[in-house]
């Protein structure tokens, strides 16, 4: 329980609340369901009320007071809804509004806007003004992704405070004075952020668009599905916004553990993608050197009997872009069904591949005192949020030390520290454990590790035993153990089965490994897009895209995450349901109807899953 | 009545504005009692006992700012505001160019009394042959062993930069100065934090204007009881009233606090140039309320003024003769604060501009009907309400003008014309 100290108790509109001191009046209102208007303010950054919205009045202060600047006080007694405020709000409204252009029915933030939506609430019916509103650029492009109408700018400064307190960049600023002000890159140059889809997500107004989006939909016509990003193994949650059956954008569905509601600019424009914008052949069986379109079942047919021939010198190759449950029925095709240990996910080179434990949960990172980030911007490059939490947590006063060697890392933390967390990517897991285990040895706190791994569920497809020498639940293979990908055009492989889930995480093979496709007997692709694979393959079964699915995804903490189906792609067969014919037709028997009967398998296998489950809200092998 | 000249009382000495000038007329001499005689503590306490007000607007009790500083948080900062920019103020640039020494003087007393080791000026950036006598002060100053380490064997450092403004109205604001002062552009912080606690690169810092510590020193020298002989009971000492407009004799004039302004305009003035009459006059520089012949016999001082229905504010005087058009007089004032608005807040921002427009059209004759209470009501939501009070006080004006000459609205209504068009004359 709290110290009563730590409590302030106060009154807003008759009810009395009680909040840690230090709360701000907006935020004590709104935990009694009292709304105060606001546009400046922000949860997430520091307030400056500047646009002076969410006056209200408190007692024995003789001015109207920000509620999203001032602290409460013991006793404090605020009133939101005197006729005072009221006025002052129609006031404060019809302000805004005079050089604001009012093109709400061209503007795609029209529907979802909050100066749209409080005019209505709040806000006088009608204008006073009269006069020539002041003119500004419109559609003036920030970037290649971005769009500023800088007559409907209303001068808040999130996105200027984005850049300086949330990424750190500085690149947005405000320019000239008074009414004439406007934001504006240095020199008018292209921004070069990549979180710059976070600005039109906080524009209160519809002044910073993206580009992906403009004019393509009204958010009252949006279907909203949750899913979790495609883009990297961070696992940002997401909200994939569509509009008949195609996809419109993807927004953020704050995660505070994850992405603190952010998103990176690959990940929220990487749907274009995974957009089905044309079909992508049926499935087909190659004849007489060409591919020749067939149904379904017969091309599972033609796989099975052709994965039948080859047995146990099959091999499986999963991209780390497919859900569990898929990962799960593939690594069970290969060692139940064909007896083969051939199986992998990794792209090139082989990296040492142990269970993820004493791992550092994202959310983590702000707890710590030092943060070695092995290999400095490539870390961030293979996780862009990663970078928004690490400033956070800088500007928090954690030390954040990004260095490439192992030397420089070691030195950088001192003996004193007492939370201390390394970043690596996958590629330098070996460097970083190498990190943990001395600065184990220097410092005398805890020292855990984050790796970044490729792909947004390349965690799971370790956990699950995409691995040669290891089974799910990194299961010790007693001497069975298969052969990495990059032995197998020497190992006597006779047929690969390239499970090929997402476009963003491609089996990506070499000039070598082409050749070497080029000569085996039997090449199965499963993709969602027409790749150069196909080329290769003797059965193509396409399958979905990301948000044509459900499932879960593992992020590289360890969190599992639920997607869901936000486009409907009825006509192609779901993904597990291609691997259960493939395995059925060799006599496997799985009884899947539901990616969710696959997940309950799925956690008998590897009894972490059970207690990690979307519904649990903890991290694999985590201690909290 | 005459000045009771205590800040000017050697101005025109020769040399004033050197260093041996400067000491001749006994310069640096409270200086050197407050390190020698006078402990930090005592010095703060000899100013609160003396009842020193702010002369930079506000009026606020000069020790007791100098209180507020958080015990044992040091670095803390001392900033002198020269950003004199208020239309109708020419009193720092008047102090600073005939005695520079003594801002200095008055300066460094401060430092040594807050505990300040490194005190800045931030000097209005027009103020150019101000900047330079400055410039040469400090350096006599330096030169002579007041300014460096180990003053004059007391064991006090102090250092002073001195930093030139850009051109901006709002930096005069006290955080926008220091926000300006940091190299960042100049808008107003939120307040609380006040300087006190979290100023210039987020140390306590106290922000005094010219005039205030150029008072410093007459009150080492004579002490506070002296001080506090002068002037009425909550205004002590003198100050210095920039006079302008339709006078006879424009100036500077020091006068003791509580004189009536009768005194300032016709005596001192010589009243309202080529035989006019007095229409209105209007205290403190263009933000502050308009005043009345009625109001001639009203003192000199914060409170009185204030009671009379206007504001000191930074001590000027703007003398309106009845040929002025106070409309079009609020025009050039909201245009000059729309001009000035940094953007920052809302209200001031469209305000200043709605208010523009609508005045300039009164102005025009193509005002409408009830355009007056327009301006009331916009006056209404910017007062108060703005981020800092340049919103505020652009609407004063207009709104003490509306009260007073409301007929003046309406006849450029009415007659869809400037009454005074024809023989205007330039004011401010």
């Amino acid at each position: 329980m709290a110290v009563a100290t730590d409590q302030v108790t106060l009154q807003v509109d008759g009810v009395s609340v009680t909040v840690p001191k230090g709360t701000l009046i907006l935020d004590a209102a709104k935990k009694l369901g009292i709304d105060i208007p606001i546009f400046c303010s922000h949860p997430k950054m520091e307030p400056v009320a500047v646009c002076r919205m969410c006056l209200i009045e408190v007692e024995k202060m003789p001015k109207l007071q920000p509620a999203c600047a001032i602290p409460v006080a013991e006793g404090m007694v605020v009133r939101t809804l005197t006729d005072k405020v009221k006025q002052y709000q129609q006031g404060v409204l019809e302000f805004l509004l005079i050089n604001h252009p009012l093109d709400c029915p061209i503007c795609d933030k029209g529907g979802e806007c909050p100066l749209q939506d409080q005019t209505f609430q709040y806000g006088p019916g009608a204008s006073r003004y009269d006069f020539q509103k002041a003119h500004f650029d419109k559609a003036v492009p920030l970037s290649d992704k971005i769009v500023l109408d800088r007559e409907r700018c209303i001068l808040c400064w999130r996105c200027t405070r984005f850049t300086e307190e949330i990424s750190g960049e500085r690149e947005l600023a405000l320019i000239k004075r008074g009414v004439h002000t406007i934001i504006g890159t240095f020199n008018d140059e292209p921004a070069q952020s990549v979180y710059q889809g976070n600005w039109t997500e906080i524009c209160p107004v519809g002044a910073l668009t993206s580009r992906q989006y403009r004019f393509i939909s009204r958010p009252w016509d949006l279907d909203r599905t949750p899913s979790v990003c495609p883009g990297c193994a961070m696992g940002c949650n997401i909200q994939i916004d569509s509009r008949h059956n195609k996809i419109g954008r993807f927004q953020s569905r704050e995660n505070l553990e994850v992405d603190d509601g952010w998103l990176c600019d690959q990940g929220r424009y990487s749907f274009p993608y995974f957009q089905r914008d044309q079909e992508f052949g049926s499935p087909s069986i190659r004849r007489d050197g060409q591919l020749a379109a067939v149904s379904y079942p017969e091309a599972v047919a033609e796989a099975a009997a052709r994965l039948q021939r080859a047995g146990s010198s099959a091999a499986g190759w999963a991209s780390p872009g497919a859900t569990n449950e898929e990962l799960f029925l593939f690594q069970r095709l290969f060692r139940e069904t064909l007896k083969s240990p051939h199986l992998d996910h990794r792209q090139q080179g082989i990296h040492e591949t142990d269970p993820e434990d004493i791992g550092l949960p994202i959310a983590d990172i702000e707890r710590c005192d030092h943060v070695v980030v092995l290999g400095g911007q490539e870390v961030i490059d293979a996780a862009p949020v990663l970078h928004l939490r690490l400033h956070k947590s800088q500007r928090h006063g954690v030390a954040v030390h990004r260095v490439d060697e192992v030397k420089a890392g070691l030195a950088a933390v001192p003996a004193e520290a007492t939370v201390v967390g390394v970043l690596a990517t996958a590629a330098r897991r070996a460097d970083a454990i190498t990190l943990q285990n001395q600065l184990v040895s220097k410092v005398k706190g805890s020292v855990r590790r984050l790796i970044v791994v490729r792909g947004p569920n390349g965690r799971g497809a370790k956990d699950l035993g995409i691995l040669p020498h290891l089974g799910p639940g990194y299961a010790v293979l007693n001497g069975r153990a298969g052969r990495p990908r990059a032995e197998w055009p020497k190992a006597g492989i006779r047929a690969l089965y390239i499970y090929d889930a997402s476009p963003l995480q491609e089996f990506g093979a070499t000039e070598a490994e082409l050749d070497w496709l080029r000569s085996l007997d039997t090449v199965i692709v499963q993709r969602f897009k027409p790749s150069v694979l196909d080329e290769y393959a003797h059965v193509v079964l396409p399958g979905r895209a990301f948000p044509e699915k459900d499932g879960t995804m593992t992020s590289m903490e360890g969190r599992v995450q639920r997607i869901a189906t936000g486009i409907d792609a009825a006509h192609v067969w779901d993904d597990w349901r291609i691997l259960q014919a493939v395995a059925n037709a060799m006599g496997a028997g799985w009884p899947y109807r539901t990616s969710e009967s696959i997940f309950a398998d799925l956690a008998k296998a590897v009894p972490a899953y059970a207690a990690a489950a979307p519904a649990q809200g903890r991290v694999l092998w985590g201690e909290r | 009545m005459a000045e009771k000249k205590i800040l000017t009382k050697d101005f025109g000495a020769p040399g004033l504005a050197h260093l041996a000038g400067y000491e001749q007329t006994g310069g640096y001499q409270a200086y050197q009692k407050a390190l020698k005689e006078l402990q930090p503590d005592a010095l703060v306490e000899m100013v609160k006992k003396s009842g020193l007000r702010g002369r930079g607007g506000a009026g606020f009790g000069t020790g007791q700012k100098w209180s507020f500083l958080p015990k044992g948080v040091y670095p803390r900062y001392l900033v002198i505001n020269a950003d004199e920019s208020e239309p109708g103020c020419f009193k720092d640039r008047y102090l600073l160019e005939a005695s520079p020494h003594q801002v200095v003087e008055g300066l460094l007393i401060a430092a040594f009394a807050i505990g300040c080791n490194l005190a800045f000026i931030y000097i209005r950036g027009e103020y150019l042959p101000q900047h330079e006598a400055l410039e040469w002060a400090l350096a006599e100053a330096r030169q002579a062993g007041y300014i460096g380490k180990n003053v004059l064997g007391s064991g006090f450092d102090v250092d002073v930069i001195l930093h030139r403004g850009a051109g901006a109205y709002i930096c005069g604001e006290e955080t926008a100065l220091l926000t300006s002062l940091e190299g960042y552009r100049g808008e107003p912080r939120l307040k609380p934090p006040f300087p006190a606690i979290k100023g210039l690169y987020g140390k306590p810092t106290v922000v005094n204007n010219v005039e205030t510590v150029a008072t410093l020193p007459h009150i080492v020298s004579n002490g506070p009881d002296w001080f506090a002989t002068i002037g009425t009971e909550t205004g002590k000492g003198t100050r210095l009233w920039c006079m302008s407009g339709h006078v006879n004799r424009p100036g500077n004039y020091e006068m003791e606090m509580g004189a009536p302004i009768r005194e300032l305009i016709y005596d001192l003035g010589g009243g309202v140039w080529k035989n006019r009459k007095l229409k209105a006059f209007q205290p403190g520089g263009a933000s502050m309320m308009v005043l009345l012949p009625q109001h001639l016999d009203v003192g000199l001082d914060f409170d009185a003024i204030q009671k009379a229905g206007s504001l000191a504010g930074a001590g000027a005087m703007v003398v309106m003769d009845e040929t002025t058009c106070m409309v079009d007089m609020c025009r050039r004032y909201v245009e000059f604060f729309h001009h000035e608005s940094c953007g920052k807040c809302t209200p001031c921002r469209e305000g200043t501009f709605w208010m523009t427009n609508v005045l300039t059209r009164i102005e025009e004759g193509e005002g409408k009907a009830g355009d007056a209470d327009l301006l009331l009501e916009m006056g209404n939501n910017i007062d108060g309400r703005s981020f800092c009070p340049l919103g505020d006080a652009s609407t004063w004006f207009p709104r003490s003008c509306i009260k007073y000459f409301r007929d003046e609205f309406e006849q450029h209504v009415t007659e869809h014309a400037c009454p005074f068009r024809k023989e205007r004359v330039m004011v401010a």
